[in-house]
């Protein structure tokens, strides 16, 4: 059972790829892309029950898939390599041979083949991140349909490109599966190779001279920790004598050095993937490509392979100076990504930036690596995933309605899509307050490092920062002179399943985050932490601190009932312009200005570019990051 | 659960009756230091109630929501307090309230409002932060972020945690709405921005956002008050000395600009918890 699930949930995305890619027939393909989402997430849901598990690869058509993955590996490799030739890349070039030829060193003189006992092996952290790729990802990919139509309109295309595009995102939702389930570490960086090259072909996908300039980045900057995880597992190999990612970490000595300097490789291949400084310019840049992708790379794939992977690692480093250096990097990012974020006028820019912001945090949270830092760590994994997705499409629905991606032209989008906006409000209000899920984890965060003083003391200014750029998006999206009755706007049925289940998902684990927490985290971690937190009531309780999530969240909601029955008597109440002091004209927002002439009043948000532009900040931060970077390697040693 | 129910209703109803008090001893004592005599000290229920008793008007629904949502918000925090819950919590919920306030302003489009808005996110910026590390210094002391840690200590706080005591002070004074912090709104209109941040609330609402902002004074007071929370004259004492220095602040410093609040609390304030914070940690 366990072995067809995994099969379904990892192969047959490959398959269901192949297809999309042939079928030329827009309502065919569109039907493969919904049953192969539907299959993925009822394959995780009944995987649920299961976990955990473990099996070893058997063969596929006579041949062991062992064997398979290599030949693929190879294959990959040198696909990368001939886009190295073709776009002229030398970096590319020369980063592909030299995992060309570790790869070849393993394969045929050290690993020789020997595959892992158990070549997948899924506990509750896998679990969590199946459920995330299979739900989250299933449900961008479904937006997708809608949007990419609108998409190909728009740019006037002779001869639809959407089929590769179906057929990249459905193949990367199947590699990511691949990578979580994944025990053997060849399996692992087969997969890892995989989402790096689906992330170059989704990001240049539009073909535009930027959209193939950034997919080059992109693909040079995850070579670098393609070939730092290469080189991680030839270390580990010459030490251990196997690749198997539980041994590894049930065994693991922090003393012997060069073990550690194999996981620090491993921690910077998860911080190329997910960009984090010096590595943020191939996220940035991927915002060229159709919303969908950078939702998915944002949310559910890519970025989240970075944090997992480290996540996974941390036991095995545990009270050593790498997890200390991982924790400092990581708090660093957090706060000069916030940074750089309260300098953004370009809403996708502001999501960027919260992600590497997030991640960073993420990261932290694993450097820390006590069992509270762990919980907040995976809390915001999951929360972080579906509230950015949602983020990202709704931002994708606004520019194709507006036109602009550009916060100042936000304003008032309620009056223009009411129910976009409310959802894109709802979004911004779970980043930021309690109950919700975000903060849940940030409160454990900070509850966790306050006996870490370099650490709380980036975290707690960091916060702030975070704070402020997204009240400010939230504020705008309401701002027109509004008084009741609104008429929702007309979006496609896939377009507001997607918000609608991104929202209530998010609104209702937040709620249930005690729960998340007892069923899901616990088991997660407790094979390598002791448990901290207790769940009883609704209440998440350790020595140091309590939050009663569901009773807040009951009172939350019944001052939202509040709230919102204020709204409709408000209603009924007389609508007067805003005061202009005094010289409004019968329009709205405009006054009698000098010389009786009427001026319209403006006002514009804050972004305090002279002290956190873009052009101010990022050289400092970039070197900043260098120099920890350096630390993090070199504190291994 | 009888007891706890006591502390609900307790917290609840200690906004507006403290807060409220506070409020008209504030505008006496302000008055007298400028050599007048003030209105009477229950002048802020009577201005409350009369802006009950006006008519609803509104520029957008959405103040009426933001409105509320900042009363349940902040009242909510104070409840928290007395239940002696997690401080770190009671400051998010705390902020939730401050963030619909803004939220409310934004919802207008007239100028004013939204640079009161504006400023009002670079106080909560400049603020946030120290009452986090503030936490963290009480975290340090008694080993626990519950407030009922704090009252089991059997020395006041404020011996160990000086100068976070004074980085306090600083987020009090912008929480306080008192100059040289008095950028986004003010009793006074030092902010220049007719009323900043609340010019487009009014009537009802208008007089929400006071009984929302009496529940924010009496739970940074209460914060206050932990510092010195061996004995209950320690802690009415810490909390009156405060106060007045609060009035007195306000009454000899100008309003500042932003640039200054942003750079001034948060090289202060970051340097001041620093310091106290290694004390804590080298100890």
């Amino acid at each position: 059972m366990t072995e067809k699930l995994a099969t379904i949930l990892i192969l047959m995305p490959f398959v269901s790829a192949v297809c999309c890619y042939l079928i030329r027939s827009v309502r065919l393909r569109s039907w493969v892309v919904l049953v192969t989402g539907v299959l993925l997430i009822a394959g995780a849901l009944l995987l649920i029950p299961l976990t955990p598990f473990t099996f070893a690869a058997g063969s596929l058509a006579g041949l062991s898939i062992r064997h398979i993955v290599s030949a693929a590996d190879f294959l990959l490799l040198f696909v990368i390599l001939y886009f190295g030739f073709k776009h002229r890349s030398i970096i590319i070039k020369m980063l592909s041979v030299f995992q060309i030829l570790l790869l070849a060193y393993l394969e045929f003189f050290s690993v020789k083949g020997i595959a892992a006992a158990g070549t997948i092996y899924c506990d509750q952290l896998s679990m969590t991140m199946v459920l995330i790729v299979a739900l989250v990802g299933s449900i961008i990919c479904f937006q997708a349909i809608p949007y990419m139509q609108n998409h190909e309109t728009h740019l006037k295309l002779e001869k639809s490109r959407q089929n590769r595009f179906f057929a990249v995102m459905i193949l990367f939702l199947g590699a990511m599966n691949g990578l979580v389930l994944s025990n053997d570490l060849m399996f692992f960086y087969f997969f890892f190779e995989v989402t790096t090259l689906c992330s170059f072909l989704l990001i240049g996908h539009d073909r535009t001279e930027t959209a193939v300039k950034n997919a080059v980045r992109a693909l040079w900057m995850n070579s670098l920790g393609g070939a730092a995880f290469i080189a991680a597992l030839t270390v580990i190999f010459s030490q251990t004598a196997h690749l198997d990612l539980y041994r590894i970490l049930l065994d693991a000595d922090p003393a012997n050095r060069i073990f550690l300097l194999s996981l620090a490789l491993l921690c910077l291949a998860a911080f190329t993937k997910s960009a984090q400084f010096p590595f943020q310019s191939w996220l940035l840049g991927a915002m060229v490509a159709p919303t969908p992708v950078s939702a998915l790379l944002h949310s559910s794939t890519m970025v989240n392979v970075g944090v997992y992977l480290v996540i996974r690692l941390a036991p095995a480093f545990r009270q050593t100076f790498l997890s200390h250096s991982v924790a400092f990097f990581g708090a660093f990012t957090f706060l000069a990504a916030a940074a750089l974020a309260v300098g953004q006028s370009n809403g996708k820019k502001v999501l960027a930036y919260s992600t590497i912001s997030n991640l960073g945090l993420i990261f932290a949270c694993a450097g820390l690596n006590s069992p509270q830092a762990i919980t907040a760590g995976i809390l915001l994994l999951i929360f972080h995933a579906i509230i950015k997705a949602l983020l990202f499409l709704c931002v994708g629905s606004i520019e194709q309605h507006i036109a602009s991606r550009d916060i100042e032209d936000m304003r008032g989008l309620y009056a223009v899509m009411p129910v976009t906006a409310l959802i894109t409000v709802m979004g911004v209000i779970m980043m930021i307050m309690p109950p919700f899920g975000v903060i849940i984890s940030k409160w454990m965060a900070i509850e966790a490092a306050a006996s870490d003083f370099f650490i709380i003391i980036l975290i707690a200014p960091g916060s702030a920062l975070t704070v402020m750029y997204w009240a400010r998006w939230g504020g705008i999206l309401m701002s027109d002179p509004f008084a009741g009755r609104f008429k929702a706007e007309v979006q496609p049925v896939l377009t507001w399943t997607a918000l609608g289940l991104l929202c209530l998902g998010a609104a209702i684990l937040s709620i249930g985050a005690p729960w998340l927490y007892q069923w899901v985290i616990a088991p997660a971690e407790s094979d390598f932490y002791l448990l901290d937190y207790t769940s009883r009531g609704g209440i998440l309780e350790n020595v140091v601190g309590i939050f009663p999530v569901f009773p807040l969240g009951l009172v939350a909601v019944l001052g939202f009932v509040i709230a919102i029955w204020a709204v409709k008597k408000a209603a009924g109440a007389r609508v007067v312009a805003p005061y202009l002091s005094g010289v409004q004209t019968a329009e709205p927002g405009v006054f009698t200005g000098p010389m009786n002439t009427p001026t319209k009043a403006e006002a514009k948000n804050y972004y305090l570019a002279s002290i956190f532009g873009e052009d101010k900040l990022t050289t400092w931060i970039n070197l900043a990051a260098g120099v920890l970077l350096t630390l993090v390697i070199g504190g291994a040693l | 659960m009888i007891n706890s129910l006591v502390m609900v209703i307790a917290g609840l109803a200690a906004g507006p009756a403290l807060g409220g008090v506070i409020s008209g001893l504030d505008r006496i004592l302000t008055a007298r230091l400028q050599a007048r005599i003030g209105p009477p000290v229950w002048q802020p229920y009577f201005d409350v109630l009369k802006l009950f008793g006006k008519e609803k008007m509104v520029v957008n629904v959405w103040q009426a929501f933001c409105a509320y949502c900042y009363v349940a918000a902040s009242s909510i925090a104070l409840v928290l307090f007395f239940l002696q819950s997690d401080l770190l919590l009671i400051l998010f919920v705390q902020a939730v309230g401050a963030l619909f306030l803004v939220i409310g302003a934004f919802s207008s489009t007239s100028p004013f409002s939204q640079i009161g808005a504006h400023r009002e996110l670079l106080q909560i910026l400049s603020y946030e932060p120290l009452l986090v590390l503030v936490t963290v210094g009480i975290y340090l002391e008694t080993g626990s972020f519950k407030i009922q840690a704090v009252y089991g200590g059997d020395a006041p706080l404020l011996l160990k945690l000086p100068f976070l005591f004074v980085v306090l002070g600083y987020a009090l004074t912008i929480k306080l709405r008192k100059s040289p912090f008095d950028l986004s709104t003010c009793h006074h209109a030092h902010q220049e921005l007719v009323k900043g941040l609340l010019t487009d609330f009014s009537g009802p609402f208008l007089a929400l956002t006071e009984i929302g902002h009496w529940y924010e004074v009496v739970l940074l007071l209460g914060l206050c008050s932990l510092f010195w929370a061996t004995s209950w004259g320690g802690m009415i004492i810490i909390v009156v000395i405060t106060y007045l220095l609060e009035v007195l602040i306000d009454n000899v410093s100008a309003r500042m600009n932003w640039r200054w609040m942003l750079g001034y609390v948060w090289s202060m304030g970051l340097a001041l918890s620093m310091v106290n914070l290694v004390w804590l940690y080298a100890r």
